[in-house]
Parts: structure tokens; C-alpha cells; sequence
């Protein structure tokens, strides 16, 4: 049997997002109205209330979040959507300082 | 991003399982009709003259990879990325497809006000989608002439009441209220 300690269950997971290291960013918007911001996201990502709510205040409050996660692929995906509906969105690489 | 006090009167309300209505006077159909076609129009702008490739243009490719200069398009169709390089490449393959996807919930937002009678708009679940992406790149287009972004909600209401901005202002508020109207029909389906 191997042990598989804290440490290496780590080391595992980083190899099996190594294509995942992708974000995508919701940036502040003086225009769109925050429950609006909210129904997109739920629309858009399947998120349910609490969690869009809860993203919408981050950005609110903080000027941007993280509303994704994943492939570049994916996240190019999901910045288009977000275009489509008029938020203000961009994607990165998720080891970079946002 | 901004807050809004929803009225009750009127703006759009459910009507059983997948409509949702509202009742407009001749004056405010007017209003959303003239805006919407402005929208429709600004986006038709950016097409491209000359495309050298009818292979690319099918599949979507276009000749822009610079960002719009138009400050009001800009905001429409934003950078992904930003990093200069890989936003023109974005652009290139992706803006068509993204001005024509405003540009369809546009059209379908004229189209239910062009066939609306007595006012009355009634629209379903994905027609409310095409609403809300529509108005709000009227408000976002609103929002930037406007100057939004520097300027307080409460400047705003403090124009002179000559200022042709106090009454693009008063529009700009009536739309964010309607927008919020629809929004609250739409989540209360979703409870």
C-alpha cells in the first residue's frame, strides 16, 4: 500500500489541472445594475442564487473577481459570453497577480 | 455597478409560467424603438469593407484586430485580454461573432416592439434574455456619452434643466429601471 500524505495528494492534483490554470475576471462597472450582474452569472454559469449573488458583491465591493476557473479554451468561451451580455470581462493565467 | 429601486406600477411582470409582460405608451415605444435601431445601426458600422478571404468571413474571421476607437463601441465589444497582443488576436477571430450575437438581441427586441399592439410586449423566457443584453448595451452606450464612469448618479440629477444630457440622463435612468423590472419577473420564476 502506499501512503499518500497531504503534501503528495497535492503534487497529484497540480498535475491533473496543469491544463486548468486559466480565470476569468468579472471587472466593476459603473453602468450595469448589480442585479443584473447577479442573473448573468446564474444564466451564464449555472450558478445558483447565493453563489451569483455573492460573486456580484465581490465584484461590487472589491472591482473585479474570479467567476471562473479552467482550460484557456474554456475561458475565452466564457469571456465571450460574458461580452455578449454586456459585462465587463477578461481571462488570464490564474498564477498571474490580477 | 449600480442599484435600483424597482417600481411597482408598471415595467414588466410574469404572466404564468414563461411570459413576461409589459405595456408601453406610444411615446416610451417610440423611444425604445428609436434606441434599439441606434444600437443596431453602431454595430453595423464595424463590418467589414473589404474582407480578402470569403473563406475567413464565413467562418467568422475578421480583418479587425485593433479595438474600436469609438469609445461607445469599445465598451460593446471590449478587449479579452490585457495584454495587447493577445487581445488583437482574440478580436481577429472572435468580435464578428460577438456583434453578431448583440446584434440579434437587438433585432429581436425591435422586432417585439415593431409587432406589439395597444403597447403591450409579451416575451418569453430566451426573448427576455435578448431583451436585457439589448437594453443594457443601450445603458452601457448611454452610460459612456453620459461619462458615467467620472460622474456621480447625483451630478447627474443636478443637470440644468436645459442641458440636453438631463433628458438622455432621464432615459438612461428609465431603461435601468425597466432592465430591473424584468430582472425581478425573471427571478422570481427561478425561486
Amino acid at each position: 500500500m502506499v501512503k499518500v500524505d497531504e503534501k503528495i495528494e497535492e503534487a497529484i492534483k497540480e498535475i491533473f489541472s496543469g491544463d486548468k490554470p486559466w480565470v476569468t475576471i468579472v471587472w466593476d462597472d459603473p453602468v450595469n445594475l448589480m442585479t443584473y450582474v447577479t442573473y448573468v452569472l446564474m444564466e451564464l454559469f449555472g450558478y445558483n442564487r447565493e453563489k451569483a449573488h455573492e460573486l456580484m458583491m465581490k465584484v461590487h465591493t472589491e472591482g473585479k473577481a474570479v467567476v471562473s476557473t479552467g482550460s484557456r479554451e474554456e475561458m475565452e468561451h466564457d469571456v465571450a459570453r460574458l461580452h455578449e451580455y454586456g459585462l465587463w470581462a477578461t481571462l488570464q493565467r490564474g498564477d498571474q497577480a490580477i | 455597478m449600480t442599484d435600483h429601486d424597482s417600481d411597482e406600477q408598471h415595467g414588466f411582470h410574469r404572466h404564468g409560467d414563461n411570459a413576461f409582460v409589459a405595456e408601453f405608451s406610444e411615446s416610451e415605444r417610440e423611444v425604445l424603438i428609436n434606441l434599439v435601431e441606434q444600437i443596431i445601426e453602431l454595430l453595423g458600422e464595424r463590418t467589414d469593407n473589404h474582407v480578402d478571404d470569403p473563406l475567413a468571413a464565413m467562418v467568422g474571421i475578421t480583418t479587425h484586430d485593433s479595438p474600436p476607437e469609438d469609445e461607445v463601441l469599445l465598451r460593446l465589444l471590449p478587449n479579452a485580454y490585457a495584454d495587447q497582443v493577445d487581445a488583437a488576436e482574440f478580436r481577429r477571430y472572435t468580435e464578428s461573432t460577438l456583434r453578431g450575437k448583440k446584434y440579434a438581441h437587438s433585432m429581436s427586441m425591435r422586432i417585439t416592439l415593431k409587432s406589439s399592439v395597444d403597447g403591450i410586449v409579451e416575451v418569453d423566457h430566451d426573448g427576455a434574455n435578448d431583451w436585457l443584453g439589448a437594453m443594457n448595451d443601450i445603458r452601457l452606450a448611454l452610460g459612456v456619452r453620459l461619462k458615467v464612469e467620472q460622474t456621480s448618479h447625483e451630478e447627474l440629477e443636478l443637470l440644468a434643466p436645459d442641458d440636453p444630457m438631463r433628458g438622455v440622463y432621464a432615459v438612461y435612468s428609465w431603461l435601468g429601471w425597466l432592465q430591473e423590472s424584468l430582472i425581478v419577473a425573471l427571478m422570481d420564476e427561478a425561486i
